[in-house]
């Protein structure tokens, strides 16, 4: 997420005139932060849709906020908040929603594990095991490649807790997998 | 050789993860993603306008609608203790002396009055 200070300062004058009303401008800043912002919301909700219409919310949201955002502040950072807050937002709905439906436990199918559509099943209900947290610093870190203090500013969490979620996020995935075995 | 797939690393892990999250690929699905946003919040900004406009408009009348039942409110309890204070009155105030003998005089009969004149002499 580090910018480099040439493109920080470009990127600050494209901040001040989507601020004055430009909608160019705006467009430039959703060019520019879309492919991160997706990460950052498809790190926290289910599925591909959800992050799509999270990233469009985010930026509904952000495109209402601009003129309180200070531009000395760095821009990312305060979208990536904006579209963290969007996903749970989204996160929390879908819970209410779906509580009647979802299962208590995942079904675990006597089929070979070895198939990538099984492996793949296992994964994502084995991630639907672990807190909304745990699970956006786990795929934020180990699939976005933020570092522990970008994790915390976007969650709005401190340093130790995003290591410490990340750390039991990860035992968690392992003690959930463990029963898959491949042969050789 | 039977090993755990899991267990060997956060490696594969992280493999399996990056593979599950892989954003999708190709300019054209970004620039579609990106209209769509741009399509989203203008629609949305044109929604936010209109109910700023329905606020500014229901504003007043929500102003002299609540002016109103506040008067009425008043009005209703200053009815009621001018009441209150009117019950009070007239049950702490004696009924004046003369009225009963008038009222008697009316209902007695002609009769009556010559027996009581005859009586009293």
């Amino acid at each position: 997420m580090t910018v480099p200070a040439e493109s920080a300062i470009s990127e600050r004058a494209i901040v001040i005139a989507a601020q004055r009303g430009s909608d160019e401008a705006f467009a430039a800043l959703v060019r520019l932060h879309q492919r991160r912002a997706y990460a950052v919301t498809r790190a926290i909700v289910l599925s591909h849709e959800d992050a799509e219409d999270a990233v469009q919310e985010g930026f509904l949201h952000a495109h209402r906020a601009l003129d309180r955002f200070r531009p000395d502040q760095p821009f990312g950072a305060w979208l990536y908040r904006i579209m963290a807050n969007a996903a749970l937002d989204l996160v929390r709905r879908r819970k209410v929603r779906d509580a009647d439906e979802l299962p208590e436990s995942i079904p675990m199918p006597f089929r070979d594990p070895a198939e990538s559509g099984e492996l793949r099943e296992r994964l994502q209900g084995a991630l639907t095991r672990l807190t909304d947290r745990q699970r956006a610093v786990i795929v934020m870190h180990d699939v976005e490649g933020f570092t522990h203090g970008e994790i915390g500013r976007t969650l709005g969490i401190p340093e130790g807790t995003a290591r410490s979620d990340l750390h039991h996020a990860r035992a968690a995935l392992r003690r959930l997998l463990q029963d898959i075995r491949s042969t050789s | 050789m039977t090993h755990d797939r899991w267990t060997n690393g956060d490696s594969e892990l992280t493999n399996a993860l990056r593979v599950l999250y892989a954003a999708p690929e190709g300019e054209s699905y970004w620039d579609a993603l990106e209209a769509r946003i741009l399509d989203y919040v203008a629609r949305g900004d044109e929604r936010s306008v209109w109910w700023d406009e329905l606020a500014y408009m229901i504003r007043p009348g929500l102003i002299a609608a609540a002016a109103l039942i506040l008067a009425a409110t008043v009005a209703m309890a200053r009815s009621q203790q001018l009441e209150a204070r009117s019950a009070y009155a007239t049950l702490i105030t004696p009924s004046p002396a003369s009225i009963e003998p008038s009222t008697r005089a009316a209902s007695v009969g002609d009769g009556d009055m010559a027996i009581h004149l005859l009586l009293s002499r």
